[in-house]
């Protein structure tokens, strides 16, 4: 399958110390992708390097065959992103909210169109509601939202349930698994919980201290290890050491 | 609208619904207001009782037996009574500018949202331009109100109504006053985009306003020996202007710092121009509008030059994401 995510030789350094060492991976379309890493791994400086935020110290990366330094115009409309601790406008609504970031991303009708997004994530009693005014998981999802806007090809979810409930974290799974499916989205998500990658991811990578250090499809995971509980021991085997 | 124009209109309006939503517009362009005001109260006040004087000498002229014809009227000119009100903008408006500025930055900055902008598909250029009209229309708009205030207080409170002439000097001081407000704006956006902690570009920026704005104008003014006695040195020896001119000229080096420190300051030249229109400065008083545009048009272009230099520079300079999303 053509990969819409390819990264060759991605190092990110800051004077002495690299973040991201010679990262080499390729995510096909339709996959969800799930990046495990301890905090400090390098797991957001992937996702920074890939939303165009940050540029790599050597090495490149595309989606969907447009490079992610030179092509940034492009591949930024292939892509939605969700950082960790998502923050709006806080004084704006959830309605005004996505109508900017929708119009941004040149998004016709962006008013109808987030209607329709607020239906799909089920929470469209939320437009009318201020950012400040939300809990975490509603602001988790209008952010979601802002992401899906333009109907990116490509998702990219920096610790989708950081700080979530078990409620809050069940239904962004589901949430998750729907955009997949529904609107075939690619998926590329950040995160350091076994469970969530077990429940939802089709591939993974385990990265430490910037190296690729594992990369495998989930059902050659699941056959390996059976289990969350020996996922997790492979994973503290092979991602040693105190977490950052 | 073409689709490079867009995302810019995008932004910008982003930033006037919040300029009007958080009511920073109204606080800050009433804090000037009412400072303008208190300036414009006292001024008039002083008019008010220079006239009622007038009146009482020239009735008891009068009753004494002096024809009433021979007596010359006393000439007013209201716009004279702004003088306080430009010193406030120069000072207030800088301080405007910078927080409008820092601002623009700083909470797209703190509340991460630069994060979400920067993933979408446009330019930097885009993006500054988005601020710079957002911000442009907020200070144009404010600054407008208050001139307009200043207008109607100058008939309310000096029973002074303003001609269609004084209405000029009031838009040309009004479009000198946004580039003036908008430097200082561009300087704490700049800073802001630049210094890899907030608080240390807004420390930065109120450095760069205080060596413009208070420190420069009074080391020029201090050390202007035709300041060192109250009405002018030579006006007071009687000194002609081309013996001024000879004597200056032996201080030609000392004098060329001196106006080159005060030069440095935009808030000199905002002043200088609008002291001018105004006809605050008494050399200016009662001159048309284009012959004192033709002496002071350098005061002019020196401010949309510093206004051009440093929007090429936002524009031109590319956003630095690392610095900008690492403190979050």
């Amino acid at each position: 399958m053509t990969p819409v995510i390819r990264i060759k030789e991605l190092t990110k350094s800051y004077g002495a110390f690299t973040a991201l060492d010679r990262l080499t991976l390729d995510i096909a379309k339709g996959e969800v992708f799930g990046f495990l890493g301890h905090n400090g791994a390098g797991k957001t400086t992937t996702i920074h390097i890939l939303t165009s935020l940050l540029r790599p110290t050597t090495g490149s990366a595309d989606i969907m065959g447009a490079d992610v330094v030179t092509g940034s115009m492009v591949s930024r409309g292939h892509i939605g992103y969700v950082p960790e601790n998502v923050r709006l406008y806080e004084t704006l609504t959830a309605r005004e909210n996505l109508i900017f970031f929708g119009e941004l991303s040149g998004v016709q009708e962006a008013g109808s169109r987030a209607l329709e997004v607020l239906e799909l994530l089920e929470c469209p009693d939320l437009e009318r509601k201020k950012i400040f005014e939300m809990s975490k998981g509603q602001r988790q999802r209008i952010g979601l939202a802002q992401a899906i806007l333009h109907k990116p090809s490509v998702l990219f979810l920096d610790e989708p349930t950081s700080g979530l409930d078990p409620l809050g974290i069940r239904q962004l799974r589901n949430l998750i698994t729907k955009l997949n499916q529904q609107q075939d989205m690619t998926i590329f998500m950040n995160t350091h919980l076994i469970s969530e990658v077990s429940k939802t991811c089709t591939s993974i990578g385990v990265l430490n201290r910037g190296k690729l250090v594992y990369q495998a499809g989930i059902d050659e995971v699941m056959m390996r290890f059976g289990n969350d509980r020996a996922l997790e021991d492979f994973y503290l085997s092979v991602v040693p050491g105190k977490a950052a | 609208m073409t689709n490079q124009l867009k995302p810019v209109w995008i932004l910008a309006a982003k930033d006037l619904a919040d300029a009007r939503r958080t009511k920073i517009l109204l606080v800050l362009s009433g804090f000037l207001t009412l400072a303008g005001l208190v300036s414009l109260a006292v001024a008039a006040a002083a008019q008010k009782a220079d006239y009622l004087t007038y009146i009482e000498a020239r009735d008891l002229l009068v009753s004494l037996g002096k024809p009433i014809a021979d007596l010359v009227e006393p000439m007013f000119f209201p716009l004279k009574l702004l003088r306080g009100f430009i010193e406030h903008i120069e000072i207030i408006g800088g301080i405007i500018g910078i927080v409008l500025g820092y601002r623009a930055a700083a909470v797209e900055r703190g509340n991460a949202t630069l994060q979400l902008v920067l993933t979408r598909p446009l330019s930097d250029a885009q993006f500054i331009l988005g601020k710079l009209l957002g911000n442009g229309i907020v200070i144009a708009a404010g600054l407008s109100a208050t001139f307009l205030i200043a207008s109607l207080a100058l008939y309310a409170i000096g029973g002074i109504g303003l001609g269609f002439d004084s209405y000029g000097r009031l838009g040309i001081t009004l479009m000198a006053a946004t580039l003036y407000v908008g430097i200082f704006f561009m300087l704490g956006l700049l800073f802001a985009l630049t210094f890899r902690k907030l608080p240390s570009a807004l420390l930065a920026a109120f450095a760069v306003w205080l060596a413009l704005v208070l420190v420069a104008p009074q080391i020029g003014d201090t050390l202007d020996p035709d300041n060192q006695v109250a009405g002018g040195i030579f006006r007071t020896l009687n000194i002609a202007k081309p013996q001024e001119i000879e004597i200056l000229k032996t201080f030609a080096t000392y004098e060329t710092v001196r106006d080159g420190i005060e030069q440095a300051s935009p808030a000199k030249h905002f002043e200088r121009l609008s002291f001018a229109i105004l006809g605050i400065k008494d050399t200016y008083l009662g001159m048309p509008i284009a012959q004192i545009m033709q002496e002071r048009i350098h005061d002019l272009w020196w401010l949309i030059g510093v206004f051009t230099a440093l929007a090429g520079i936002l524009l031109l300079r590319p956003l630095n994401p690392t610095r900008l999303i690492k403190e979050n």
